[in-house]
């Protein structure tokens, strides 16, 4: 112990450099990441083999599943709250855009707006009930609004059309940009949805985002802080509903017509299966809860017929070994790989005096 | 920090947008517009079949009884459920399970189109799938669709020269049903108890379109939602002078209404919707099964004394198919007579598919053939004219409940009314 003590040039030097390089080579590896990954979803039209399959069945599925996943993940990760009402605010704001094309034959141009307008509008009002619970009763309530959403869909003739749903909403062409084509359109939901996860990513870092975190830890520190914890609340689920409205507006385009089917508990449970296997943590994991979400809906049948059971497994599984979700798995590989790498340290070199910084336990936590 | 972030997200947004806008301009290879597969070679000596039915949710039998309809008519060509030769060209299938929502439908189809590149979509079973399969049939004009058992009427009416239905719709169903009722039964003024939804309102519509035209009364209506299981306040507002109550509920809602009736001492004898008599629930209880005895109902499914060489020649058939029911449901019997005169036009163009299936389109148009169920033809929408069941439960042996022939209502037409819900007469 008193080697260690000792100032020698390897016991101080080594321990700083140890510590920082690590984090910024993590910082560099993310980037790359993110480049790959936004060049492949880029270069996704053009790889495929069967352009129209993928780009309808996957691609654009993928995006708005995800985009309204996100929601829910923003409003898990940094409020705190598991909202089931998200797929039915999504699919408010697609009954805006149907009830505006179809019943009152606007432009797409109104249509847009006033869909994404609805849907958050009714995000707010949700949230005004819902945001005086917590836990597992507002889990309940907001289940219990979508069905009361899809009760209502399923019943009035007057505003959805009942079952048989608004159709047809076409794609449109807006001279510049010509929505009719799958790949422009994808590029759209594409943008689209990078925008909404730059979105949230901004809001989280304001002090908005700050106290709604200070929310999610203690309401009660917050609240004796002066900050009004509903009001914060309320904020973040109409904020979250803005999110959710365009991932319904993709939707409606993709679909091409809405009916209650899209606010039912199925649609309802997609997206939370969604969150889930990507990662309940991770704004981006979303994209790939939805990528095999949609894969599994295409190809499991390959398998099996019973198509429903192997997305149950596939759940099942991502749950038991990869809690954190998919896109927790190269966290999850990359700390087994450094305990791996470690632990023969220890037992073949017990004597040796090795370098503070690494034997240190309170620095290792904070390196993790 | 926060500067920080702001500039890195505008950077990577416009660099994103700028990427976009690049890409935009180069389309990959078939991907313009809406405007179909590239399936459609006619000079292929294989004809893909994509075949979609239930085989999740609450309907998960609907694949078992596409397969045993598709069995009974490859087998009778000498194939199996998984293809065979059919006027000289090699017919494969692709079988696609849906839960019957649109979405799923909406999913299986395209993938059929799109990835399995088949020739001919057959399918779908429920009427949410239909609508939805129909909008999809209107942007791919060079695929030709056959439809299962989806019974909407609006589905004939869009429009979809590449889509056709070889049963009735919803509202034939009760084809002459109206007129039986009005005229033979003497029932005048009929009370209407309906679940709230599209098959309902179609159904009942086309009931009491027959049944007003024939100078009946409608004294009142109650549309419930599915899965009503207290009838009382209902039962109540039934009229002391009402000759008959007409019954659109569900299996299930149907027998619990019935008790309930029974139970409140309501004594009025029934006209049920196509699916409202299950003679499996009604016989559960004996007075309900003796309540339910006299109720009349239409629909494509024949009574179980239907005298016709060609029903039993189809009944042995299905027997034989692996997870075949006692006796053919609906879904089969549609599924069955949409198959074989998809076959056989075919065959009657010897599996040409060129010109985007033109002569195949024209030959199904021109359909004419003794189905099982009576004589199958077109209408200028590509809408079957067919024959309709009129049925009454009756006691069966040991107590249990069947459905008798009672009339038969010849040529059914489809109109024109996509029924919403209404009160009075619709």
């Amino acid at each position: 112990m008193s080697i260690l003590t000792k100032p020698t040039d390897s016991g101080l030097v080594e321990p700083l450099p140890v510590g920082t390089p690590q984090k910024s080579a993590w910082q560099r590896y993310r980037w790359i990441l993110w480049v790959v990954v936004l060049g492949a979803a880029l270069a996704f039209p053009y790889v495929v083999d069967r352009p129209r399959f993928w780009i309808p069945n996957i691609g654009i599925k993928s995006l708005w599943l995800g985009t309204i996943a996100m929601s829910l993940v923003f409003l898990n990760r940094y409020v705190g709250l598991l909202s089931l009402a998200q797929m039915t605010l999504a699919g408010i704001a697609a009954y805006g855009v149907g009830y505006m094309v179809v019943t009152l034959d606007q432009s797409v141009f109104l249509a847009v707006p006033v869909g994404i307008l609805v849907g958050t509008v009714a995000g707010f009002l949700v949230a005004l009930i819902a945001a005086r619970t917590k836990a597992i009763y507002f889990l309940m309530i907001t289940l219990a609004i979508g069905q009361v959403v899809y009760s209502f869909a399923s019943q009035s003739i007057e505003v959805t059309n009942a079952r048989r749903g608004l159709a047809p909403i076409p794609r449109p062409d807006l001279g510049v940009v010509d929505f009719t084509q799958l790949h422009i359109f994808y590029y759209g939901a594409l943008a689209a949805a990078v925008l909404c996860y730059l979105l949230c990513r901004y809001v989280a870092a304001t002090s908005f985002g700050l106290a709604l975190q200070g929310i999610r830890d203690s309401p009660e520190r917050m609240s004796a802080l002066g900050y009004n914890v509903n009001r914060y609340r309320i904020a973040a689920m109409t904020f979250t509903a803005f999110i959710a409205s365009i991932g319904g507006v993709i939707m409606v385009f993709d679909r091409a017509q809405v009916d209650p089917d899209v606010v039912s508990l199925s649609s309802t449970l997609d997206i939370l299966v969604v969150a889930v296997i990507g990662g309940v943590g991770s704004l981006g994991g979303v994209f790939i809860g939805g990528i095999v979400l949609t894969l599994l809906d295409n190809f499991a049948q390959n398998v099996t017929e019973r198509y429903m059971t192997l997305t149950g497994l596939v759940f099942i599984v991502v749950l038991l070994f990869a809690p954190t979700g998919l896109a927790g798995v190269g966290k999850q590989v990359v700390r087994a790989l450094s305990t791996r790498r470690r632990a023969p340290q220890a037992p073949t070199a017990p004597d040796v005096p090795t370098p503070p910084g690494i034997t240190d336990p309170s620095n290792e936590r904070k390196q993790q | 920090m926060t500067l920080n972030t702001k500039r890195t997200a505008f950077a990577a947004a416009s660099a994103g947008a700028g990427l976009v806008l690049l890409l935009a301009g180069c389309a990959p290879a078939g991907t313009g517009g809406d405007s179909g597969g590239d399936s459609g070679d006619g000079g292929s000596d294989t004809i893909k079949i994509g075949v979609l039915a239930t085989s999740e949710g609450n309907l998960a039998f609907g694949m078992g009884e596409a397969k045993a309809a598709i069995g009974v008519a490859m087998e009778a060509r000498g194939g199996t459920v998984d293809g065979g030769e059919v006027g000289g060209k090699k017919v494969e299938f692709v079988y696609e399970g849906t839960d019957g929502t649109s979405g799923s439908a909406q999913t299986k189809v395209k993938k059929l189109v799109e990835n399995d590149g088949v020739d001919i979509v057959f399918g779908p079973v429920s009427g949410d799938e239909g609508e939805a399969v129909v909008q999809y049939a209107l942007t791919t004009p060079d695929i030709t669709f056959v439809n299962g058992s989806a019974s909407p009427v609006s589905m004939t009416l869009e429009g979809a020269e590449n889509f056709f239905r070889f049963h009735g719709d919803s509202a034939m169903w009760m084809g002459g049903l109206g007129d039986y009722a009005y005229n033979d039964k003497g029932y005048k003024k009929i009370y209407s108890i309906a679940e709230d939804y599209s098959f309902p309102y179609d159904n009942a519509g086309g009931f009491f379109s027959e049944f007003c035209a024939a100078g009946g009364e409608v004294n009142g209506n109650s549309w419930v939602p599915v899965g009503t299981t207290d009838y009382a306040t209902i039962l109540s507002q039934i009229p002391a002078d009402t000759d008959a109550v007409y019954v659109g509920l569900g299996g299930a809602d149907a027998a619990s209404f019935l008790s309930q009736a029974v139970t409140a001492g309501v004594n009025k004898p029934l006209v049920g919707g196509s699916i409202a008599v299950d003679t499996t629930a009604l016989s559960g209880d004996a007075n309900i099964g003796q309540a339910a005895i006299g109720t009349i109902t239409g629909g494509p499914v024949p009574g179980a004394d239907y005298d016709n060489p060609d029903w039993k020649t189809f009944v042995d058939a299905y027997a034989t198919q692996p997870d075949a029911f006692p006796s053919p449901s609906i879904f089969s019997i549609l599924y069955y007579n949409s198959f074989e005169s998809l076959l056989l036009g075919i065959e009657d163009v010897k599996g040409d598919l060129g010109d985007g299936q033109a002569d195949l389109r024209s030959a199904l148009e021109a359909t004419s053939w003794d189905s099982p169920t009576g004589p199958i033809s077109m209408d200028e929408n590509r809408q079957a004219v067919v024959d309709n069941f009129l049925v009454e439960v009756a006691a069966g042996d040991g107590g249990a409940l069947t459905l008798t022939d009672v009339s038969e209502a010849n040529g059914v037409k489809q109109g024109t009314t996509v029924y919403d819900r209404f009160d009075g007469c619709p």
